[in-house]
This record gives structure tokens, C-alpha cells and sequence, in this order.
């Protein structure tokens, strides 16, 4: 099955199933060369520098197309600098409004209809309600089943490293091949898990070895709010009859925001958000994981620190650049908050 | 601390446009104006807006509202050489200082309770991310009601509309917001006054491309960022036409901005915001003469007095920084053709995703026209990183190598 790349969670991934590809995520795990900065200025984001690594030492299974969603500079940055690099690879940028409401749900249609005209025009197939119908239901289940793999992995030692590469896998292929797999994995053996419950927040952080580093230090990973973690393959549920872009439009929009898509009506409402879900969660504290020069999540958390803090929920900032590499210098500081939070048990 | 610099500013500039009625005065005529919004923004007496970078501020001209972006007052803090405290205090509460310098200055300055409370706050999605979230930050701290346009990052038909739509929308928002409703008799008046003012800038920008220039060196800075804020106003076109006039009469009588004009360069985005001796370097001991500042230019048509909103809607999506780095640096290389550039300055500003995110494509695009292009690593609002022998050393170097090299076509 031929695959379309994609970075950012908001991709809308029924359309690309629906026009007969394989959505691939490109992840910025590699080992490619570091050759982004002979484009790109270095303070811009790791994501995007190590996924323009990937594309310019041609780290990457073989791509029909790549949709980038404009969903910050660093995104725009990346799309100008592939256009440059790669002219050959057929690149698709969706704009993505930042503010909710009727408007924006108007544009991210009229975007959504442009995406479905030019898949269609990269797979020579027509786009049909049916089909996107169809695709929607079945991310609806992989969805479903994820959470339900999740739930089991988090409740175990060595859980949490070995459901984030499972959701490695299965952002990287067709929703059949995911379903498949979890149709056929059983609830892996292993100890309960163990440590001071935390959640962790913030951008890209895909290395499963991260999610075990944090379990040595202490930590017990209870839920997520990354963009490599929960918000991957969130479901966009459709119903037939209505305008099928419309809805998922409003789907898309509707999703819980990243520091990227916020409401004007209530300036900082993610960081309740967060805090509430946190709670919920059982967490005791919150690590967040931020790449280096990410403005949208760097700006708001002083906004998030302040908002936990009400909630009496410690944060602990880690800046990195996606990898173990920089992830490993700070393991004494996670250990020093799991340590802290054993302390102050609420 | 702002309004009694802006009203000494207003008085000392008057003064000064007083004392030499007949000496070139078209920069401190700019000078008074901004000086004023400044003071007005800072009297405590108006509606006052803070705003994106991109905000029609015709438009809010008309409504009676005084409004600035807030990039316009971190530098300005840069300029008076007193930045550094405000700096330290974003960072003291969590501002990264990987991010733009201008956001932490402003949000510096607002955290110390320097800044006025606006009556609401207008966001625009572009040029930055960063931008809209110190607008969202400022709006929570403010807590003061937000408005976010957004721009999309292409000009087409629906682009156009979509963002004309939001623009009635702002137009709404504001009238909530002051109870005064959106008078056309003053919108008329205002998208008059624009195009009056455009007409001038066209024609000083033509103006401005002879050679040797007739600028001088410190008469274009920045202009064509700062003047949005005069957009719509008697003012803005009276300083149109006063720049309009000095520069025809100084080019007429083949007077050089830069005595000795030997190298003409443009200068990438913003320029360094405080007191540096870069350029005056630049001028008088090299002979380069920075002919154009990129964001001096006109690329939007009249405004139709029938259709103003998607007159402003085109106009804000004619901005360089709207569109992709390809259409960005086609429009460079315009300018370096139209102006007769040797080569090109780029500072690189610490956390600008914009300029400094795509200098190494920059590089390419402008070596594909034989215009080469000098990245200054500098941050164009924190004094506290500018090493002064380092930056000397490489404009010296790069100076020299534009006079030694063959010269681009147009040349």
C-alpha cells in the first residue's frame, strides 16, 4: 500500500486511508546526519529539524505525498524548506486555524476539500463519501482498541515503553495493519506497575526508551497528553447524510487543543484542562516535555505552572530535542521529583 | 515610566522639527507621530488596543481607537537602552529566552504593570506563533477580551474572503467592546486617507531605488513596519508626502544618502532596535549604504472605497511574512533587482522562526541571482549577547568581499 507522510496529530487521517493510502508518521527518530541547519536557522524546533534530516538523507520508506498541516512556524519552516530540498515529493500544506468557531470550521472545510481533491489526484481514484465513512469508522476502532491496550500496558511494569512502540507501529501503517496487530496481541505479562504516579505533557516525545527511563527514575506514567502519545490517531467520528467535511472539520476542531489551538473567549483554558485530566488521572505531578524552541507550549508555561500549582500539582519542565540523548541528561532531576513527590504524597 | 518618555519625546522632537523648519525632517515627522501613539496609548484616557502585527489599523483608526502591535513597544524599551529589566523579569517568570525578544520585553514590561490595561486585545495568526501566544498571555493577564484573526498563509479568492469575513467580525468585536458602532462616513475617510498615503509610499519607494540613494542612512529604518500604524490617518499621509519630497529633492539634485555610496545593501526583516554602531560603520567607514529595508514596499493595490475589508484583507495577505519562504524570497530578489543590491544583511533575531528560521534557504534562493547574503547572529532587542567586535569584524570582511567580487547583473 502506497503511504502518505504526516507530522501533526490534527492531520485529518480518514481522508488519506479513504483515498486508498497508508498514513506514515515521520517520527524525528533517526540517525540520519544532522543536515537540517544548512537550511533551516538551528533555533528551530528538533521535530522538525530531525523530520527534515529524515527527508534529506532519504530516511524514509518510499512516499506518494506529505501533508503538513500549518500548525506553527516550525511546520511552515519545515514545508518551505522540503519545497526547496525535495521538489520532487508532492507536498500538500492544510492550513489549520488556531481559534475555534464557525469561521474557522468554514475554512478547515473548504482546506479539507482541497486535500481531498489533490489525494485524489495522487492515487487517480475518486474520494467517496463511502469511503470516508468507512475510514472514519475503522480509526474509530483502532482508537478504541489502542485505549484499551493502553489502559493495560499503563497498569504494568515496562508497560508504557512497550505501548508507545506499539503506537510507533501504528501510526506508520494502514489502520487495517494496526487492527490486525491488535486484534492478535494478548495482555503481555508483567509485574504491576510501579513508581509515583505522574502525567506527562507537552509536544514530541516518541522514543519508547524515554517512557523506561522515566519508570527507572521512579516514575509512573498514568496518562498523557502528547503529540506523540494520546493525541495520535484521536477518532473523528462521522455520520452519513451530513456535509462529510463539515463534520470533520468540526471533529478536527473539536479535538482536545495542544498549546497551538486555543480559545480566545478563555485565554489559557488548556492549562485547567490539563490540570482537571491530570487529576482525574491519579497523577500526583506533571513532567513536561517540551522541544527546544517550540513557541506555543515554551509561551504558555509559565500560564501552566501557575494553573497547576492551584491545583497542587508540581511540574517538572524538561526542554529536549525529542531524543533519549537529551531526555538522559535530566534523569537526576526526574528522579529528584519522584523523590519530592514521595515526599509530599497528597 | 512610558508616557512621560513618550510626551518628553513628542516635545523634544517638536522641537527639534521647530528649531530647522527647513532641514530634512521627514524621519522626525515619523518620529513624532509613533511618538504620539505612544503617548496616547499610555494617557489612560482613550480606547486602547494592543494588538498583532498584521491589524488593519485604518480600521481601528476609524473606530477610535488608539492601537498598537506590541512588537512596536519591546522596541521601543530597546531603543530608550533600558530593555534589560524587563527582559530579566519575563525570564525570572518562566519565558524562555529562546523565544523572541521582543515578546519577553513586552511581557516584561506588562508583568511590571507597565503596560496599560487595553480595553481588549487584538491577535494575528501570523507573521508568528509566538506573537499570537504572548497576545493570548497578555489577554489572561489582562483579563481583557481577545480577538484573533486569523491569516492564512496564501492569497487566493477565498482566502481573501474568509479573512475580509473576519475583519467584519473584528469590526463587530470593537463596536461591543466601545458601544460605538463601525461609521462608514469614517471608514470612507480612513480607506481615503490609505490610499492617499500608499500612492505617496509608491512613489517614495521609487524614489528611494536611484543611484547612489537618496536616503539617508537612518531615513528608511523600519519605516514600512512602523507606518502601519499611521495607516488611515491625516498624519500618515502628511509624513508620506513630507518623505516623498525630501527624497525627490535630494535625488533631483544627485544627492547621496551615503556620501561615497560604494556597496548597496538590503537589510532582511527588522533592524537592530538599540543603540549599536553597526551602522554607522556601515556608512561611514565602509561606504555601504543599506538602500531598502525588506518591508519597505507596497505589493497591495488600492483599497476599493465599496469593498474595503477585502482591500485590507488583500493588503495583509501582500505581506512578505504571510507567504511561503519561495514567494518571500522572489519578492527579495525583486527588490535587489529594482534597488541594484550587491548583497543582503540578515540578523538573524534569537528566536524568530521568520527571517532567522529560513536564512540557509535565503542563502540559496539570493545565490541563485549572485546576491550573497551575510546572516548576523544578533538579537535586535537584548543589548545583553551583542558582540560588537565579532559583528565589526564580519560586516568589514563582507563589505570588502562585495567590492572585490564581480557584481550582480544588474551592477
Amino acid at each position: 500500500m502506497r503511504r502518505i507522510g504526516f507530522l501533526c496529530t490534527y492531520t485529518p487521517l480518514a481522508l488519506i486511508d479513504a483515498a486508498g493510502f497508508a498514513p506514515y508518521r515521520i517520527l524525528p527518530v533517526t540517525e540520519a546526519p544532522e543536515r537540517a541547519g544548512l537550511l533551516l536557522h538551528d533555533n528551530m524546533c528538533p521535530h522538525v529539524k530531525r523530520v527534515l534530516d529524515r527527508l534529506l538523507d532519504e530516511d524514509l520508506p518510499e512516499l506518494a505525498g506529505l501533508v503538513v498541516m500549518n500548525s506553527c512556524d516550525a511546520m511552515r519552516r519545515l514545508a518551505d524548506a522540503i519545497a526547496q530540498a525535495r521538489p520532487e515529493l508532492p507536498l500538500a500544506m492544510v492550513d489549520l486555524p488556531t481559534v475555534r468557531g464557525t469561521t474557522a470550521e468554514s475554512w478547515l472545510t473548504q482546506e479539507l476539500g482541497k486535500l481531498a481533491s489533490i489525494l485524489e489526484h495522487w492515487s487517480g481514484q475518486p474520494l467517496t463519501p463511502e469511503a470516508v465513512l468507512a475510514s472514519a469508522d475503522r480509526l474509530g476502532l483502532l482508537h478504541e482498541r489502542l485505549e484499551a491496550a493502553r489502559a493495560h500496558a499503563l497498569a504494568r511494569a515496562g508497560g508504557p515503553a512497550a505501548f508507545q512502540e506499539l503506537l510507533n507501529r501504528c501510526v506508520s501503517r494502514s489502520f487495517d495493519e494496526s487492527l490486525a496487530e491488535l486484534a492478535s496481541i494478548e495482555g503481555e505479562a508483567g509485574g504491576p506497575a510501579a513508581g509515583v504516579p505522574v502525567f506527562v505533557f507537552g509536544n514530541v516525545l516518541p522514543d519508547p526508551e524515554a517512557f523506561a527511563l522515566f519508570e527507572r527514575c521512579g516514575v509512573r506514567v498514568v496518562g498523557d497528553d502528547l503529540c506523540t502519545g494520546t493525541r495520535q490517531l484521536a477518532p473523528t467520528p462521522l455520520a452519513p447524510g451530513g456535509l462529510l467535511l463539515r463534520l470533520l472539520a468540526r471533529e478536527l476542531l473539536a479535538r482536545p487543543a495542544c498549546a497551538r489551538t486555543f480559545s480566545a473567549q478563555e485565554p489559557h483554558a488548556f492549562a485547567g484542562a490539563l490540570a482537571r485530566t491530570a487529576r482525574e488521572a491519579g497523577a500526583w505531578g506533571v513532567v513536561a516535555h517540551v522541544a527546544k524552541f517550540c513557541d506555543p507550549y515554551l509561551a504558555r508555561l509559565p500560564a501552566l505552572r501557575e494553573r497547576l500549582e492551584l491545583a497542587g500539582l508540581p511540574l517538572l519542565v524538561l526542554e529536549g530535542d525529542c531524543t533519549l540523548r537529551s531526555l538522559g541528561q535530566h534523569a537526576t532531576r526526574i528522579e529528584a521529583f519522584a523523590e519530592m513527590l514521595a515526599e509530599m504524597q497528597p | 515610566m512610558m508616557k512621560p518618555y513618550f510626551d518628553g519625546l513628542v516635545a523634544s522632537i517638536q522641537e527639534r522639527i521647530d528649531a530647522e523648519p527647513d532641514g530634512p525632517i521627514a524621519r522626525k515627522r515619523l518620529t513624532l507621530e509613533t511618538a504620539r501613539i505612544g503617548s496616547r496609548l499610555f494617557a489612560g484616557d482613550g480606547t486602547v488596543a494592543w494588538c498583532g502585527v498584521l491589524a488593519p489599523f485604518d480600521l481601528l483608526h476609524a473606530m477610535g481607537v488608539d492601537s498598537c502591535f506590541v512588537e512596536f513597544v519591546g522596541a521601543v524599551l530597546a531603543s530608550t537602552g533600558g530593555v534589560e529589566p524587563f527582559l530579566e523579569e519575563a525570564e525570572a517568570a518562566g519565558y524562555a529566552t529562546d523565544s523572541c525578544s521582543y515578546h519577553r520585553a513586552v511581557t516584561g514590561a506588562a508583568l511590571q504593570g507597565l503596560m496599560p490595561v487595553p480595553d481588549f486585545l487584538i491577535a494575528t495568526s501570523s507573521p508568528c506563533s509566538g506573537g499570537l501566544a504572548v497576545l493570548e498571555n497578555l489577554a489572561a493577564l489582562f483579563e481583557r477580551d481577545l480577538f484573533v484573526i486569523q491569516v492564512p498563509p496564501f492569497a487566493s479568492e477565498a482566502s481573501v474572503a474568509w479573512l475580509a469575513d473576519q475583519l467584519r467580525d473584528m469590526a463587530r468585536f470593537v463596536a461591543d467592546h466601545t458601544g460605538r458602532e463601525l461609521d462608514e462616513e469614517r471608514l470612507s475617510a480612513a480607506i481615503d486617507a490609505t490610499n492617499r498615503a500608499r500612492a505617496l509610499m509608491v512613489e517614495l519607494y521609487e524614489i528611494a531605488r536611484a543611484v547612489p540613494s537618496p536616503a539617508r542612512p537612518r531615513d528608511l529604518v523600519n519605516l514600512g513596519i512602523v507606518f502601519a500604524l499611521l495607516m488611515g490617518t491625516e498624519h500618515g499621509v502628511e509624513v508620506a508626502r513630507i518623505y516623498r519630497d525630501e527624497l525627490k529633492a535630494r535625488a533631483d539634485a544627485g544627492v547621496a544618502g551615503t556620501p561615497g555610496e560604494a556597496v548597496r545593501l538590503l537589510w532582511m526583516q527588522n533592524r537592530i532596535q538599540f543603540k549599536h554602531p553597526l551602522e554607522r560603520l556601515l556608512s561611514d567607514e565602509l561606504g555601504a549604504a543599506v538602500v531598502v529595508d525588506e518591508l519597505n514596499d507596497v505589493l497591495w493595490d488600492p483599497i476599493d472605497p465599496d469593498r474595503p475589508f477585502e482591500g485590507m484583507a488583500r493588503r495583509i495577505l501582500s505581506i512578505p511574512l504571510v507567504a511561503s519562504a519561495r514567494e518571500r524570497i522572489d519578492n527579495m530578489k525583486r527588490l535587489a533587482r529594482e534597488y541594484r543590491v550587491d548583497g543582503v544583511l540578515n540578523p538573524c533575531q534569537w528566536g524568530c522562526r521568520q527571517g532567522a528560521g529560513i536564512r540557509g534557504l535565503v542563502e540559496s534562493g539570493m545565490g541563485d541571482v549572485g546576491v550573497p547574503v551575510l546572516n548576523l547572529e544578533v538579537d535586535c532587542v537584548d543589548p545583553r549577547s551583542f558582540a560588537e567586535g565579532q559583528l565589526r569584524t564580519r560586516l568589514e570582511a563582507f563589505v570588502e568581499m562585495l567590492r572585490d567580487s564581480p557584481r550582480p547583473d544588474w551592477r
